[in-house]
């Protein structure tokens, strides 16, 4: 992508005036989108993001410089000009960039950009057609079709030149229900690094019938009632409560300024004992993996939390210098627009033994939260908040009635304590998860869960 | 490079293919700068951009775009625009525009802010660390103070002879803090959006997260039940852009906002007004024209309770045969949208104080969480994690956190008693929305 002897006289020009530490990062990326609306093919989009991403490190400072030009001529100039920030030095390094070997784990067969227009355009068509006649209360659907082959090189003055290219595939279903002037949305979007072959282990229709179907459940349900109580989250998309209310306050961005509610509890016990959390950036065609990250270190799976015990932090090179630790493989950005920092790849709560109907019938009066929406969460105090996109009343054990309009808030740290059962059926859902370097693709997951108490927000009283 | 003449080649050279075609070149220069615990801890620079051409083929309008700027890639962008249209239906009412008769001649670029030296801006971040950890031994960290500055240039050139440049700039500064008393951990924010950099005031920015912070400690939940809620202006504003999506004609005609068929009707109370001024001085989304080219226009969309207007770009005001109000909106890396310029609701005539004595045993609200996810713009429900004060004697009596605010948009315009004189803007993104602070009759919280 760029030829080695100007990566070489580019990070010389970014340690010309003293500094440890410099990195280029070579983007190029093609990306294709197409979106359905009402039956009409609204937009077919492609194109280039392309640019050059250029670090200095001076101990814990970091100087970051991105262009568009990667001309050498253009790239030595921006090098010197990020130089400029440092005070006057000099340092004399010798570079042997060696070509680094890795695992891939992302195996594509078909590259989507070989695909024709036309199969792409069918692919939607089934997926509409099948969310909108799921039921005649669906009134409008949107379905949007992703690609993406971003290419990248990562270079920088400890020897590594690591290049990869990252594939991905995504298909999204947003349907509305419509009844009696009232509108609800249901959306489902599964996505993976794959190529076009995603296509053969994913079937559209189920996608879009799913969306429908939670549109439908919404619009003929009553508003959630409000208060604390017991709130079992089900599997899949459900693991963007450990994301969020956990998550991000284990990046290494936040515990290196202590200003998370994690920081300097290694080998302590911060959840329930039940609770075992993996961050996995290895798995095999996932949303979230990566052979590299984006400062080139190989990805790797992270034990975070083991039966409750603090095991590690996700770190990247940057923070784990003012950490003194090593990187997790988890530097990512988003694009050559963004410095890299301590990012999720796929994150999720491990396998227990417990069954969700076991879940719901130890339950006497509670929240189901079958499909959760996104969230966020303040990383200091650890308070989070999501939405509930399908949730159900829980009477006497047995579920008793659909609602909507739920929010769950809570405090990362509280509720780790408060998982009461962690259930036997795990599965990872995809989403983007936005953040100081960007919105990067991510994977959460759980098996369904019990929280003893958590505050639903609603609009009844209870 | 002379981006013009670039332009005007990719033109000729699509116009050997296409029966219309229009370029969109954005170029972006940004400078952002962080501290922390007294050193430079973030520094970084850019120039970068993006080119767009669309075009129409065989009736059919498409799109490509690139971000490397030269004629290697006219050839590409050309077919890629021919194949990308080649399916999409509908584009019928979607025309590349030739010009309005007239632009207002505003300067959006301030000269004067381009002259500040790098070095006053570090030592102001470094003043601002400083003095925030002074105020109070309860500071435990700066999580962030930052500094962000950005200039963009914009070019539309196109086949009818358009040919229309202009160029903005602006900044922000930003800095939170933590606090800490025993286990109880707080953050509170200061931020200031400017293009005038001595306008800035240090001192004021840190009291203001500090106290921010400060005034939160010892914050609990409420009882669950229905409360009078004051938002505090940004707040109010973050709610509206959320829910902004709602004016885009866009949304309307596919049938994605309730504002359906209501023009002229009363959909709020009679003291609220919401215009969108492009003209507005000194508002982030101040511009002489939007990306289609087509003039900006002063719109009010809600006059004293009547939806009277909604946002329209030349596709959706073809479908009903009216003009567009010039809110095209669009990156280079996608399709015509459609956005608000700067959108806000008009003060009202009640002092903050008063607010808060006809809100007697209601919450004060002033975070809002949650708001790309606990809300729904088709349907106007929101459900969202809050902070702020409960009111006592037109006081703020003590911290509120760990609640949720629900209710819906649509009821909630019916449901405003009174509305500040305090208009304030938030963060820019999609649109600059601002508002003054708002007392609503009830909303549902939920806590204890």
């Amino acid at each position: 992508m760029l030829d080695k002897r100007v990566i070489e006289d580019v990070l010389y020009a970014a340690l010309s005036r003293g500094g440890d530490f410099a990195e280029v990062f070579v983007e190029d990326k093609y990306n294709g989108s197409m979106k359905m609306v009402g039956g009409i093919l609204e937009s077919s989009i492609s194109g280039r993001d392309y640019g050059v991403g250029i670090r200095i490190f001076d101990k814990y400072n970091s100087i970051y410089a991105y262009t568009n030009d990667s001309s050498r001529e253009n790239l030595i100039k921006v090098a010197k000009e990020a130089a400029q920030a440092l005070k006057e030095g000099q340092r004399d390094i010798s570079l042997n960039l060696m070509k680094a070997s890795f695992s891939d784990y992302n195996p594509i067969k078909i590259l989507p950009s070989s695909i024709a227009k036309k199969e792409k355009l069918d692919l939607i068509k089934m997926g509409y057609e099948a969310a909108k006649g799921y039921d005649e209360v669906i009134s409008q659907v949107t379905v949007s079709y992703m690609e993406e082959e971003q290419k990248v090189l990562i270079a920088n003055t400890e020897g590594v030149l690591a290049e990869d290219t990252r594939v991905r595939t995504r298909y999204a279903v947003q349907s509305v229900a419509a009844k009696d002037g009232e509108m609800q949305v249901g959306h489902y979007a599964p996505g993976a690094s794959m190529g076009y072959e995603f296509y053969d282990k994913v079937d559209v229709r189920e996608v879009a019938r799913e969306a429908s179907r939670i549109a439908k459940v919404a619009v003929h349900a009553d508003y959630c009632p409000s208060g604390n109580m017991p709130v079992i989250i089900d599997n899949e998309f459900g693991g963007v409560l450990f994301h969020e209310a956990c998550g991000h306050a284990l990046e290494a961005e936040f515990v290196s300024k202590e200003t998370s509610a994690f920081a300097n509890k290694l080998g302590q016990l911060v959840a329930s004992p039940l609770v075992t959390a993996i961050d996995d950036g290895t798995i095999k065609n996932a949303w979230g993996t990566t052979n590299i990250d984006d400062e080139g270190t190989p990805t790797q799976r992270n034990v975070l939390i083991e039966n409750g015990v603090l095991k590690s932090y996700l770190i990247d090179k940057l923070n784990g210098r003012r950490m003194g630790m090593a990187s997790t493989g988890s530097g990512r950005r988003q694009s050559y627009k963004f410095a890299p920092t301590s990012r999720m790849n796929n994150t999720f709560i491990a396998a227990g033994d417990s069954t969700l109907e076991e879940m719901i019938a130890n339950t006497e009066y509670g929240l189901y939260a079958k499909k959760l929406g996104g969230g966020s969460v303040n990383p200091a105090t650890g308070d989070f908040n999501f939405a509930v996109l399908e949730g159900y009343i829980i009477q006497n054990g047995k579920i008793l009635k659909p609602v909507r309009g739920a929010t769950l808030i809570g405090n990362g740290v509280k509720v780790l304590e408060l998982i009461d059962m962690v259930g036997n059926n795990l599965e990872l859902g995809q989403g983007m998860c936005g953040a100081s370097s960007g919105s990067v693709p991510a994977s959460v997951g759980q098996p369904s869960i019990r929280v003893k108490s958590l505050t639903v927000g609603g609009r009844k009283e209870k | 490079m002379d981006y013009r003449r670039f332009l005007n080649r990719l033109i000729d050279r699509a116009q050997g293919r296409m029966e219309n075609s229009e370029a969109f070149l954005v170029k972006n220069k940004e400078l952002q700068i962080g501290v922390y615990k007294g050193e430079i801890t973030k520094y970084s620079i850019a120039e970068s951009g993006g080119l767009s051409l669309r075009g129409s083929y065989e009736g059919k309008m498409g799109y490509s775009y690139t971000e490397k700027i030269d004629d290697s890639s006219i050839d590409t962008l050309v077919h890629d625009a021919i194949e990308n249209g080649r399916y999409v239906e509908g584009s019928e009412d979607e025309v590349i525009f030739s010009g309005s008769e007239s632009y207002e001649d505003i300067d959006h670029y301030n000269e004067a802010l381009n002259r500040v030296e790098n070095s006053e801006k570090i030592d102001f971040l470094l003043k601002l660390e400083k003095e925030a950890y002074s105020l109070d031994d309860k500071v435990f960290a700066v999580s962030a103070c930052d500094y962000h500055e950005f200039e963009g240039e914009r070019y539309i050139l196109n086949s009818l002879g358009l040919d229309l440049k202009d160029k903005f700039n602006g900044a922000f500064t930003y800095i939170s803090v933590v606090v800490k008393d025993g286990d109880d951990t707080k953050t509170g924010l200061s931020y200031r959006v400017f293009k005038d950099f001595y306008t800035l005031d240090y001192r004021k920015m840190a009291k203001e997260a500090v106290d921010n912070a400060i005034s939160m400690l010892g914050a609990k939940e409420v009882k669950s039940g229905n409360y009078p809620i004051v938002f505090e202006n940004t707040s109010f504003a973050n709610l509206l852009a959320a829910f902004s999506p709602i004016f885009s004609s866009d949304n309307v005609q596919k049938g994605l906002s309730l504002l359906k068929g209501k023009i002229g009707e009363e959909i709020a109370v009679p003291i609220l007004n919401i215009v969108d001024d492009p003209f507005l001085k000194d508002g982030f989304a101040s511009r002489n024209f939007d990306d289609e080219g087509t003039a900006s226009t002063f719109n009010k969309l809600i006059d004293n309770g009547k939806l009277v207007g909604l946002l329209y770009n030349w596709k959706t005001a073809n479908k009903e045969g009216v003009k567009s109000t010039g809110n095209a909106s669009r990156s280079y890396k996608g399709s015509m949208g459609i956005s608000p310029s700067n959108l806000y609701v008009v003060n009202g005539d009640t002092e903050i104080e008063d607010l808060l004595y006809l809100a007697n045993g209601g919450l004060y609200i002033n975070n809002l969480e949650g708001l790309h996810s606990g809300l729904n713009p088709v349907s106007g429900d929101f459900s969202l994690s809050a902070s702020g004060f409960l009111i006592k004697d037109g006081q703020l009596h003590r911290p509120v956190n760990q609640i949720t605010i629900a209710g819906n948009l649509y009821e909630l315009f019916k449901d405003i008693l009174a509305i500040g004189n305090d208009l304030k803007f938030t963060i820019p993104s999609n649109g600059y929305i601002g508002s003054p602070s708002i007392l609503i009759k009830s909303l549902a919280v939920a806590g204890e």
